[in-house]
């Protein structure tokens, strides 16, 4: 192959624009595009669209701020529900149960004094359900090994960045145990 | 007044007026950046419930944004001083 030959070869591989033209002439006509002129954007332009973001930018700030002040009017009341097996449960022991609905899944556990605490399962971190680790007696995520205070629901050590949702728990005169309201966990440290 | 003259019938744009678009880029994009902080900062307050730092953050934004506004809209270069005989 000749010198000339090589290079038309080359140059015909690194700008592929001819045949991109050749291939799409039947729809030149019907959609002219001028690739030179599409590559350029103008500064004006850009400051335009840069405004343009800014606007945009600013009203996603306003909405949220708008929905969570509309989540801070509404107050939710939770239905009170009768925690089945409770009854039953030993004390050092937990259970698992779904509260306030079938996707909520929380942990019962019955303390070595005989009282109880509720909580929600999933874990403040990354939402892994935690579990009851008996001998030491506290509430344990398995994913990235976090522990919580099984009175408190606080954060002993982990990355979790607050304590587990709290679930509100009535103890009946006939022994009977029910959940009557869920709480979110704050922010402060164990 | 410069003379573009690879394209005769296009004016070159004076050197005063680019750095001053230059300048309108360089500040419009860091605005840009402090309100996309400023958002994430929001969301998460608001998932975090924390009512009291939303409405500061959206104050910042709205600032951020009528400089925006301000800078695209209003900041024009200076006129170019032209003498009484033309030039």
């Amino acid at each position: 192959m000749s010198s000339n030959n090589l290079n038309s070869a080359i140059d015909k591989v690194l700008s592929d624009e001819s045949d991109v033209r050749e291939a799409t002439s039947p729809h030149q006509r019907d959609f002219p595009y001028e690739r030179d002129g599409e590559a350029q954007v103008t500064r004006r332009e850009f400051c335009n669209f840069l405004a343009v973001t800014s606007t945009a930018l600013f009203v996603s700030s306003g909405g949220f701020a708008a929905k969570s002040l509309y989540d801070s009017q509404k107050t939710e009341v939770l239905p009170a529900m009768k925690i089945e097996e409770a009854v039953t449960l030993k004390p050092g022991s937990a259970l698992n149960f779904r509260y306030p609905t079938e996707n909520d899944s929380a942990i019962l556990v019955r303390s070595g004094d005989g009282e109880y605490y509720a909580y929600g399962q999933k874990c403040t971190h990354l939402a892994c359900p935690v579990y009851f680790e008996k001998d030491a007696q506290r509430l344990e995520c398995p994913c990235h090994e976090a522990g919580f205070d099984v009175k408190t629901g606080n954060v002993l050590y982990g990355p979790p960045p607050r304590p587990l949702d709290k679930i509100a728990i009535e103890v009946k005169d006939n022994g009977e145990v029910w959940a009557t309201g869920r709480e979110v966990g704050g922010w402060e440290r164990a | 007044m410069r003379r573009n003259f690879e394209n005769p019938n296009q004016r070159a744009t004076p050197k005063g007026r680019s750095a001053v678009l230059q300048a309108k880029l360089a500040l419009l994009v860091m605005i840009n950046l402090a309100q996309l902080w400023i958002l994430s900062a929001t969301v998460e307050a608001a998932l975090a419930k924390h009512y009291k730092e939303i409405a500061p953050l959206v104050i910042a934004s709205g600032v951020c944004w009528l400089i925006s506004v301000t800078i695209v809209l209003w900041w024009k270069p200076t006129k170019s001083k032209r003498s009484t005989i033309g030039h």
